[in-house]
């Protein structure tokens, strides 16, 4: 049967809602003038808002409070960057490699959790404890140095570059795919199953819902696309080491996700996007004389939104799209 | 001879000391409406619990069109066909109401367009008014959400369906509407119910036969006119033995 009203998958409105949005961060870098500094900030920011959105589909959907969104993403960058370092592997390679061994982590970390039914805090110390205990295993293999990956001025077999636009406009394809698997989720009988399970395991449950199952899902699906993202972030860098295990980054993952409205992508990519551009801000400006003020930055937001805004950014976009009639058709 | 569809046999379960279900055996036979009644506290709905799943009991077992059944997962023992509603509600507080009953239609009808088709139409016959599907799960009353829970529980086609206090907090004439469409899922739908309820006036009219459980145990079943003069049953209800 002919579905008209979807393209995709998703919904006509999403579709071209994720094709206008992309053509207007793709005038980015020509707006930036192509300065060096100002293309890597934005392509940090499209990087993080990626991730959020990636994030959205264990944290929003699923309600699951995962800490551990570095943790997947390192893996991808660590081992794309070691093959390619080590033995000359093409990226193109490397992060299909990389995604397999996310899964193993992920299905081994997620099966035992949702069997025994670890969630809420729990759930969030141990998938914070994942990022640490992943980032001291590879202490102990490669010890704390970092490894470099070769350089080429401009080579798309080896993902490397000596500017960042390549990856941006990389990363803003790759934002707009994470986006379309969400809509396509939130569409399908997987969204719905997920939503149920974050409003009430219980009642999904007798409504028939494997919510381990589904956890999984949820968890795999999220680290296939954090880790692809960490494979193209370590070409970005040109290092791997130790510290792209990163426990700091798996938390604002998430901070930035909440503070964006669980469920809403819309809102998780808004909020991935202000909060990472005032993070770089602050870091670049008073962060050389206080450091670690972001983080206070980071503890105020958390509390004015709680405050103000419980349901997040999303519930402002949603009062945006009552008062402007044309944005609902 | 009616057909049995759920055979509960000698079902214990206890909480620490409190021996909440004692020894409880009862059948349920084809396309009736069972009374399940009893005082707070008699076990009714840790009863349900443990026929659906949530509770594994600790003795005895249970048997769903004579399959044994006893420990099986929720999310199996819905599949096999035995719905259920909470007492205390559990809504989908971010969920419409719609999207809410889809839930429940995605069980046998994956492509979410028909299940949704298939909500709306659960939506009708339980009588949710149309402005109310969009609202989400948290802006609905608790006693509006009961009707959803219903209609939540009803999508997933079940042959058995276990009702725990539905009708509690609707005004009258509510309660009078809610029989009529319990009776329309008995007569219509060909759905077996258990309806554990305190509204004396509403299960007593609307149930084909009744069992009376206290302090975990049955202490009387038959029709509605022999449990109502039962003595047991009185003094149950009353507390105190009459001096
Ligand atoms: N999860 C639990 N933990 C401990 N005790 C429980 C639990 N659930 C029920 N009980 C106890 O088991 C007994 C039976 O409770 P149950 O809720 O099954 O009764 P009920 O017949 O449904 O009562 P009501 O009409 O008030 O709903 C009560 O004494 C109750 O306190
Ligand atoms: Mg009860």
């Amino acid at each position: 049967m002919a579905k008209p009203n979807k393209i995709l998958g998703i919904p006509r409105r999403n579709f071209y809602g994720i094709i206008v949005f992309a053509l207007i961060l793709s005038t980015v870098p020509a707006l930036l003038r192509f300065n060096t500094y100002y293309v890597y900030l934005a392509t940090d920011i499209i990087l993080i808002a990626s991730l959020v959105a990636a994030w959205n589909i264990i944290g929003g959907y699923a309600g699951q409070l995962d800490l551990a969104a570095s943790a997947y993403m390192a893996l991808g960058a660590v081992v794309t960057g070691n093959l390619l370092a080590f033995y000359g592997l093409t990226p193109w390679l490397g992060i299909p490699i990389g995604v397999l061994i996310a899964l193993g982590v992920a299905v081994a970390v997620g099966y035992p959790t949702f069997r025994f039914g670890i969630k809420e805090v729990w759930y969030a110390l141990l998938t914070a404890a994942l990022v640490v205990i992943l980032s001291r295993i590879y202490w102990l293999i490669y010890g704390s140095t970092e490894t470099y990956l070769p350089t080429y001025e401009w080579s798309w077999f080896y993902l490397r570059f000596n500017r960042y636009e390549p990856f941006y406009y990389m990363l803003v394809v790759m934002l707009a795919i994470v986006l379309w698997i969400n809509y396509r989720i939130r569409h399908s009988k997987l969204g719905y199953y997920l939503n149920a399970i974050r409003e009430d395991e219980l009642a999904a449950e007798a409504l028939g819902i494997d919510v381990r199952r589904y956890k999984l899902y949820a968890l795999m699906i999220y680290a296939t696309l954090a880790s692809i993202i960490g494979g193209i972030y370590v070409c970005i860098t040109g290092v791997v080491g130790y510290r792209n295990f990163d426990p700091w980054l798996g938390i604002t993952t998430a901070v930035m996700g909440i503070v964006g409205g669980l469920g809403s992508v819309e809102g998780a990519v808004m909020s991935g996007m202000i909060l990472r551009t005032l993070e770089d801000y602050l870091r670049g400006t008073i962060g050389s004389q206080y450091p670690g003020s972001h983080l206070l930055v980071y503890g105020i937001i958390l509390i004015v939104v709680g405050v103000l805004k419980p349901e997040g950014l999303a519930s402002l976009i949603e009062y945006v799209k009552k008062r402007i009639p044309w944005l609902k058709s | 001879m009616p057909k049995t569809v759920l055979r509960v046999v000698d079902v214990v379960k206890r909480f620490g000391g409190i021996v909440a279900v004692d020894h409880m055996s009862m059948e349920v036979y084809e396309n009736e409406i069972l009374g399940l009644i009893g005082p707070n506290g008699a076990g009714k709905t840790t009863l349900f619990n443990c026929i659906t799943g949530v509770y594994r009991p600790d003795e005895g077992d249970v048997y769903f069109m004579d399959e044994k059944i006893t420990g099986l997962p929720p999310h199996v023992i819905i599949q096999k066909g035995i719905a259920r509603t909470w007492q205390k509600v559990r809504p989908f507080k971010k969920l419409t109401v719609l999207d809410a009953v889809t839930v429940g239609a995605l069980l046998r009808i994956p492509d979410v367009d028909s299940a949704q088709e298939k909500a709306k139409e659960v939506l009708e016959f339980v009588g949710i008014e149309k402005e109310k599907w969009s609202r989400l799960g948290s802006e609905i009353t608790l006693i509006e959400h009961k009707l959803v829970d219903l209609a939540r529980a009803l999508a997933t086609e079940p042959k058995l369906l276990l009702l725990d206090e539905v009708a509690a907090g609707l005004r009258p004439h509510e309660m009078d509407r809610l029989a009529k469409v319990l009776l329309r899922i008995r007569d219509e739908k060909k759905i077996t119910m258990i309806v554990v309820e305190h509204v004396m006036r509403f299960v007593m009219g609307l149930s084909d036969r009744i069992v009376v459980m206290h302090q975990g145990r049955k202490i009387a079943e038959g029709s509605p006119q022999q449990v109502a003069s039962d003595p047991k049953v009185i003094e149950a209800y009353l507390g105190t033995k009459p001096l």
